[in-house]
């Protein structure tokens, strides 16, 4: 296996364009597949330390954050802590500081694991990517990304640059919670993230995504539909529970069953929303 | 390939092969055994160093991938025969049962209190959630978390008293 280190993003498409090149940056995925033999690239192409794919900065009222930057220098950047408390939240609980450190946003959405923890608040927020390749640039919103555990919408020699993240909408309160046996460092059993506005008890926009509960991390828009526009009544919050259940579709596997993940959804969805009610009372 | 980087403040040449781990580097080539391999997929933190000041799991990131940086282990915290304070506090409540998580958990206090220099009990528990520890049942090392925190800010004062 070779290994290189381009010095930009000219010299890293070309490096892609060779049969058999992979993308590696913090590495906390790719060293443990190689390890397992589950991958074997020709050559390993370094991006850890590339400028072009590093940074966050505000561009016309969005945060650019570069595909790149590892978990622990977004979650401490004052802009993300100002403004993305969701965010935030997530990837402080996403890993170890070890783990952080090195492993980047782009590598937690290019790995595509149906419990990747950052694609719960970017899909809360709508976030977009900015891929690169040697057709040129295009942009795809993050829900259009991960296809199937593994499988991404990247073509052959494409990498992704950015990933966009606009503010969610005014007045909102934010929630996410991932059940796992292990409240550090651990794959989630499943997790939750809610974005809501209210007036009074009228939900007047909510967005909804969950994390291990199906082939990827996905929105529940049923949920979604059932509750927008109307009031938090017990009839609507029953109504959505069970839509929320119904739209996933998880598996059984070693961290927990299926019907146990159906379950905890719900449930989570039940809690989310009786907060919000409390909240607002308060 | 060729990778030169610095070990505990000294310069290391090192011709690799692009696939090796850094633990395997450390531990096979450069002989500081301190860091151990538990798991080998960064779930047990018994293989982490200082990687230009910040705690990672060297089975999970190449050798290739440190060249141009600062790499600290255990082997380099001790001055002068003198233990590192966070040493000396580990020892002192003992902290150390079979020692196999110890380095591990002693990089990341030093990294904890570099950054903090008096945390909360859970400023603590976040800092080392990254460790595993099969004997001690971890409250004596919260113990000597605290203890080595207090230490350092005496020897601090102690070195501003004397210069």
């Amino acid at each position: 296996m070779n290994y290189v280190r381009p010095a930009g993003t000219a010299e890293l498409l070309s490096a892609l364009q060779e049969d058999g090149a992979a993308i590696i940056c913090g590495g906390t995925d790719i060293l443990v597949k190689l390890r397992h033999g589950l991958v074997a690239p020709k050559t390993l192409v370094d991006v850890s330390r590339l400028d072009d794919l590093r940074g966050i900065e505000d561009v016309d009222g969005e945060i650019h954050i570069g595909a790149a930057t590892n978990e622990n220098e977004i979650l401490k950047h004052p802009l993300v802590i100002e403004r993305l408390p969701l965010l935030c939240d997530v990837l402080r609980r996403l890993a170890a500081v070890e783990i952080r450190s090195r492993g980047s946003l782009g590598g937690n959405l290019v790995n595509a694991s149906p419990a990747a923890d950052s694609a719960v608040p970017l899909l809360l927020h709508e976030a977009r990517l900015r891929l690169v390749g040697p057709e040129g640039d295009r942009w795809l919103p993050v829900d259009e990304f991960i296809l199937a555990p593994g499988k991404t919408a990247l073509e052959k020699g494409e990498f992704v640059r950015t990933i966009v993240v606009p503010d969610p909408p005014a007045g909102g309160r934010c929630f996410f919670h991932k059940v796992g046996r292990r409240r550090a460092l651990i794959i989630a059993i499943a997790s939750l993230g809610m974005l809501i506005g209210l007036t009074g008890e009228r939900v007047d926009w909510v967005r909804l995504a969950g994390g291990s509960v199906a082939p990827t991390p996905l929105r529940l828009r049923s949920a979604e539909q059932i509750l927008l526009g109307g009031s938090l009544t017990e009839a609507r919050i029953r109504d959505a529970v069970q839509a929320a259940s119904r739209s996933v579709s998880p598996i059984d596997d070693v961290r927990a069953t299926a019907s146990y993940r159906r379950q905890v959804i719900g449930d989570l969805l039940e809690r989310f929303l009786r907060q919000a009610l409390n909240d607002k009372e308060r | 390939m060729e990778v030169q980087f610095s070990l505990n403040e000294k310069t290391v040449s090192c011709d690799v092969d692009p696939c090796l781990r850094l633990i395997d580097l450390l531990r096979d080539e450069l002989d500081a055994k301190s860091v151990k391999e538990g798991c080998g997929e960064g779930e047990c933190g018994a293989c982490t160093v200082l990687l230009d000041g910040t705690p990672v799991n060297a089975c999970l990131v190449l050798a290739a991938q440190v060249d141009g940086s600062c790499v600290a282990t255990v082997e380099g915290l001790s001055e002068n025969g003198q233990l590192h304070p966070v040493q000396r506090a580990f020892a002192e409540t003992g902290a150390v049962q079979c020692g196999f998580c110890t380095p591990g958990f002693l990089l990341a206090t030093v990294a904890l209190l570099r950054e903090n220099a008096d945390p909360s009990d859970d400023e603590i528990k976040h800092a080392l959630a990254g460790h595993l520890c099969r004997c001690t049942g971890y409250q004596k090392i919260m113990d000597a978390v605290r203890y080595a925190a207090k230490l350092s800010i005496a020897e601090t004062h102690a070195g501003r008293a004397r210069t």
